[in-house]
């Protein structure tokens, strides 16, 4: 890599949005919804219990059957999501593998956003300029970062040598203000009509921009989400995560790209059309999960959204359990805080029916699925230790590690990834989805109290660097 | 001695073995996070940022100088961050404009499902001896006529 030649230097003023966070809600509003559906609870109970006599069952009786009845609804709903899913995704690999390619070749902005990565930064901006793309910028926003990555950064700032060309590398240094407002200065200063988001201590593949910028050439695409990769293998929980990526959230984003539909864009890679951002308002931080707010407001304006899987961008997943846990922390809340703000979308489907069924689907998978799955983990666990029905959570977990087996095959097969991760799809729901979902079910409560959150930064051992 | 009641007991005991792992991590990374917590005031409205940008484009002579003037842009009120870079890009005399640019097939080859109505010229062609023409260019053209 070359140094800069000649710098210019200038100072500006960025007004920032006034914005309303939604972690900072008043606890007593939720308090007294809580105080109305126990309430409520109540008053159903006493009609139930009023009404039994006047029917054939008795308490017990009554008892097995809702079990049953909720068993029986709970596996329907899982095997007919997971096959719609599937069905979804295999289609829109058949439709994909017959897109033809085209020389469609607009100019891009890939925006790095970095808070605090003096030791990757350079790494980072060294693999973006080995991009098989001739026609792109690389825009660094240093978001006050209090170790050495302005001094790092501004070493890189010139015209870089890159793979096909000469590549602009320019700096932005301003106080630190969060991820949102660093990509929100990045994507304004950017000329360019086509902007890539990605994370300070993410690495794209030199194919990366390439094979997602051609899907533009559709007028109706309003954004592009890439395939994100653990890159941090060889250990219990980040091969879980790795095993997570493909087989739980990229199989879902094929299944959603299939009718243009993908409800979150990731942070470690996204593509948007520069107009499809300024129709949305840019990024806001007023939710933890700026990605999916934005998401939801491009699809909102009518825009399309499709995946492209071979646009890969390699991430550091975290090591330990604290790191992950904090991690989903945010994504959960984010996640419920984006639905909250767009309630409006979901609750009215003549605004935008896409938005709508891609925000009861993530209703769904944020706050219903958790909460079934980990009921029915806990039914197992009372009929086995009280009631001696050892062998249904043996035969329960059979049924879904042979359709998670399936299902990694599957994925791994199409991804062309590696297939030692598919034994870990038989530990894959009873442990790690487990504890995914008591954080998430936990995340949920908190969020609806309103008890205050922070960011918080993810630990990197620094596994990318290793990778150069 | 049947497989079914020993695996059975081992998913029961891994199952509640995981549940007390994922709620005592949890609130572990409860009480991680509350010692270290810190609130977040609300950001300031307007915060000033540098733009560091390369000036020329790269000549023979590889050497490092840093320009030290401040250049003060004060920006009309709007509700996002604005930036005026127009003092940045127009130094940059021997490179292309950095703007979107088509290279290979032709456009409309690529807006395949999105072409423009095909106009009453193109829609009806006329085969001459000097090729295809357009009706309206051909219809005076030659003597004959049928009758």
């Amino acid at each position: 890599m070359e140094l800069s030649q000649k710098v210019k230097k200038a100072i500006f003023t960025i007004k920032n949005k006034k914005e309303h966070r939604y972690d900072e809600q008043s606890s007593g509003k939720y308090l007294k919804r809580i105080l109305i559906s126990g309430l409520l609870s109540l008053i159903l109970l006493y009609i139930i219990i009023y009404t039994l006599p006047q029917t054939v069952l008795d308490v017990s009786s009554l008892l097995e059957y809702t079990t049953i009845v909720a068993l029986v609804i709970f596996l329907f709903v899982l095997v007919f999501r997971y096959f719609a899913i599937l069905i979804m995704a295999y289609l829109y690999i058949n439709q994909y593998t017959y897109k033809p390619t085209t020389g469609f070749f607009p100019f891009v902005s890939i925006i790095v956003p970095v808070y605090n990565e003096g030791v990757v930064v350079a790494d980072s901006v060294k693999s973006l300029l080995d991009l098989n793309y001739s026609n792109y910028e690389i825009i660094i926003v240093n978001d006050g970062s209090k170790d050495n990555t302005q001094e790092v950064a501004e070493t890189l700032v010139g015209y870089q040598k890159g793979r096909l060309s000469d590549v602009k590398v320019s700096l932005i240094n301003k106080p630190n203000g969060g991820k949102a407002q660093a990509l929100n200065a990045g994507i304004k200063y950017s000329n360019a009509e086509i902007v890539l988001c990605m994370d300070g201590d993410s690495q794209l593949s030199p194919d990366s921009i390439k094979l997602a910028v051609r899907h533009f050439s559709n007028p109706e695409i309003g954004a592009v989400a890439g395939n994100v990769k653990v890159i941090n293998r060889g250990k219990l929980l980040t091969d879980l995560q790795a095993l997570e990526y493909i087989e739980g959230l990229n199989m879902a984003r094929s299944a959603q790209s299939f009718i243009n539909l993908v409800n979150i864009i990731p942070g470690p890679i996204g593509l948007f059309r520069k107009k499809a951002i300024e129709e949305a308002g840019f990024y806001s931080s007023d939710t933890f999960a700026e990605d999916a707010d934005l998401t939801l407001k491009v699809l909102a304006n009518g825009w399309k959204i499709y995946y492209e899987p071979n646009s890969i961008s390699y991430t550091e997943a975290p090591e330990r359990l604290h790191q992950l846990l904090k991690q989903r922390y945010r994504w959960t809340r984010g996640i419920i805080q984006s639905i909250r703000k767009h309630k409006k979308l979901m609750v009215n489907p003549t605004i935008n029916f896409g938005d709508t069924f891609i925000m009861w689907t993530m209703a769904y998978e944020a706050l219903i699925w958790p909460v079934m799955n980990l009921a029915a983990n806990l039914f197992f666990i009372v009929a086995a230790i009280f009631f001696g029905f050892t062998s249904l959570i043996f035969f329960w977990w059979a049924g879904l590690a042979l359709l998670d087996l399936v299902t990694a095959l599957y994925c791994v097969a199409v991804e062309k990834e590696e297939f030692r991760l598919v034994p870990y799809s038989l530990i894959y729901r009873m442990v790690f989805i487990l504890i995914i979902d008591v954080s998430k079910v936990m995340s949920t409560i908190e969020e609806f109290l309103g008890i205050r959150m922070s960011w918080g930064k993810l630990e990197r051992v620094g596994a990318l660097r290793s990778q150069n | 001695m049947e497989l079914i009641p020993i695996l059975s007991t081992i998913i029961l005991v891994a199952t509640i073995s995981t549940f007390i792992l994922a709620i005592g991590a949890y609130i572990l990374y409860k009480v991680r996070e509350s010692r270290g917590e810190h609130y977040v005031s609300a950001g300031p409205s307007e915060v000033r940022a540098e733009l560091v940008t390369p000036a020329v484009a790269p000549s023979p002579v590889r050497e490092v100088e840093r320009a030290p003037a401040q250049v003060v842009v004060n920006q009309p009120a709007s509700s996002g961050p604005q930036f005026q870079p127009q003092p940045i890009f127009v130094q940059q005399p021997q490179r292309p404009e950095a703007r979107p640019v088509r290279v290979g097939v032709p456009s409309q080859q690529y807006s395949a499902g999105y072409t423009a109505a095909p106009t009453r010229e193109s829609k009806f062609m006329k085969y001459t001896t000097e090729g295809y023409v357009s009706a309206k260019e051909d219809v005076n053209a030659g003597a004959l006529k049928w009758k």
